[in-house]
């Protein structure tokens, strides 16, 4: 039986798929270093990556660049992470890589926890050298980069609180091997300048790009300022030594504007409500002793002798006029006492029956005639009416035998 | 120019913060019962000067940010 001849590209086709097939080389993460790095100008980044016994090539397609966070440099440990496909042109198996994080991360977060124990047992972070932030700084001196986003907001932030702020930047590499030893010659140099407060920051990255604000060179140009210092790294969530040892820690550079640079309508506002409450508080002074020289004022009046007789002769007239009142009550009691009496008299008084035509008749004796048998006739008798007194001489009289009927008065004749 | 520096130089020892300090301070001897009309009309006195003090020691000239290089020496951003 004759063997089957085949040709290579339908063998490197064929070993392709067979990769293509297995679950494992479909999606891996291998870790190793990485050497002969070259950055293409495609986008492409083809590397090698290594151990002691062996190698495989490597590519990150510009597409897929940012899966990788860092600049990938010789001797760096990678963890890779992609899948093993065949180049069939050249007959070779490569890994493709999607995503790149430097395997020393673990590492890293390692040395920053130890250098963080460090510089604490030195006591670099003790808070009894933390100094005050000016609220009221006019000069800000900014150590970062001069290009990116960080500046960028410093000026915005400061200058729409500001705009009479003077800032002061003093430009840095703030990534890379020699952002460390920049930062910190920056600071020293910002310290000489007579500056109120500095700003040292960056914006957001990796572990990795904000490294240098770990770095001890840095922390110790941060401790030895005399200027206080406001840390800016990175994002809410990024801790770095130099936060730890600086006077303020602000979460962004925009915060750290913030808390750098007095809001100048604020401080406007402030000084007026300063000269408002000035200018009540010595009204009030003014009011206070207006009200208690007036009181003393009334107190000295009320116990003045003018106002003594005042008083005294207005109890008088009080008194007085109570007297009065009284005695009319009195008056007035006894009044009604008296009309009672005549009324009583006048139900009682013989003038009313007078009145009535009745008269009452005297003799000459001036006494009541009441009976025919005192008088005789040419007898002169008076009889009184109710407006007078008739004088008459009796002619004859009568007895109609009714003694006994009362008194019998004498009917007068005719 | 010349005027703005001098007034710079006037005002050195003096901050806003410690302005704002001392009236901070004579308010809360004016807001007290006990103190004279006169003693308080020294104290209103004082602050007011205070007050122009600060208000002298605000800068109200706009900037430009400045950029310091490696030999100590100011440029424009």
């Amino acid at each position: 039986m004759r063997e089957r001849e085949y040709s290579v590209s339908w063998l490197n086709n064929y070993i392709g798929m067979m990769f293509q097939q297995d679950f494992l080389l479909s999606h891996i993460k291998v870790t190793g270093e990485v050497s002969n790095c070259k950055y293409h100008t495609s986008g492409h980044i083809y590397f090698t990556l290594k151990d002691e016994k062996s190698q495989i090539s490597a590519v990150m397609f510009a597409g897929n660049r940012k899966g990788l966070a860092f600049r990938m440099q010789e001797g760096q440990n990678v963890c890779v992470e992609g899948s093993i496909k065949v180049y069939e042109r050249d007959g070779k198996y490569q890994l493709y890589a999607s995503r790149i994080e430097l395997a020393g991360i673990g590492n890293l977060y390692e040395q920053f926890e130890k250098k963080k124990r460090e510089l604490e047992e030195m006591g670099m972070f003790s808070p009894e050298y933390k100094q005050p932030i000016p609220k009221y700084a006019k000069r800000i001196g900014i150590v970062t980069a001069p290009t990116g986003a960080a500046i960028r907001d410093i000026m915005n932030i400061s200058y729409r609180r500001n705009p009479y702020i003077q800032l002061i930047l003093c430009p840095s590499l703030v990534q890379g091997d020699q952002a460390a030893l920049n930062i910190a010659r920056a600071i020293e140099c910002l310290d000489n300048e007579q500056v109120d407060v500095i700003i040292v920051g960056r914006g957001g990255g990796s572990m990795e790009d904000l490294w240098a604000f770990n770095e001890e060179i840095v922390a110790r140009a941060i401790f030895s300022c005399m200027t206080p210092v406001i840390s800016a790294v990175g994002h809410e969530t990024d801790f770095t030594i130099a936060d730890f040892v600086a006077d303020l820690r602000a979460p962004t550079p925009s915060a750290a504007a913030e808390l750098a640079v007095a809001d100048f309508r604020q401080t406007l506002e402030l000084m007026m409500g300063y000269q408002k409450r000035l200018r009540e508080l010595m009204q009030e002074k003014i009011e206070y002793q207006r009200t208690k020289t007036e009181s003393y004022r009334m107190r000295l009046q009320f116990l003045s002798p003018v106002e003594k007789i005042r008083r005294q002769r207005e109890n008088l007239l009080r008194m007085e006029e109570r007297l009065q009142s009284d005695f009319e009550g009195i008056l007035l009691k006894k009044r009604q006492k008296y009309q009672i009496y005549i009324e009583k008299m006048k139900g009682l008084s013989p003038l009313l029956k007078l009145n009535q035509g009745y008269a009452f008749v005297e003799d000459q004796q001036k006494k009541a005639v009441y009976s025919v048998m005192q008088v005789k006739p040419e007898d002169v008798v008076t009889i009184y009416v109710s407006d007078g007194k008739i004088q008459a001489e009796v002619k004859n009289t009568v007895d109609l035998g009714m003694k006994g009927v009362g008194h019998g008065e004498k009917r007068t004749g005719e | 120019m010349l005027v703005m520096e001098k007034k710079g130089q006037e005002n050195k020892d003096f901050s806003l913060e410690e302005g704002f300090q001392t009236l901070d301070e004579l308010m809360g001897q004016l807001e007290g019962k006990e103190l004279a009309l006169e003693e308080a009309f020294t104290v209103y006195a004082r602050g007011m000067e205070v007050l122009k003090q600060c208000n002298d020691a605000i800068d109200r000239v706009e900037k430009k940010m400045l950029v310091l290089n490696e030999q100590g020496e100011y440029h424009d951003f």
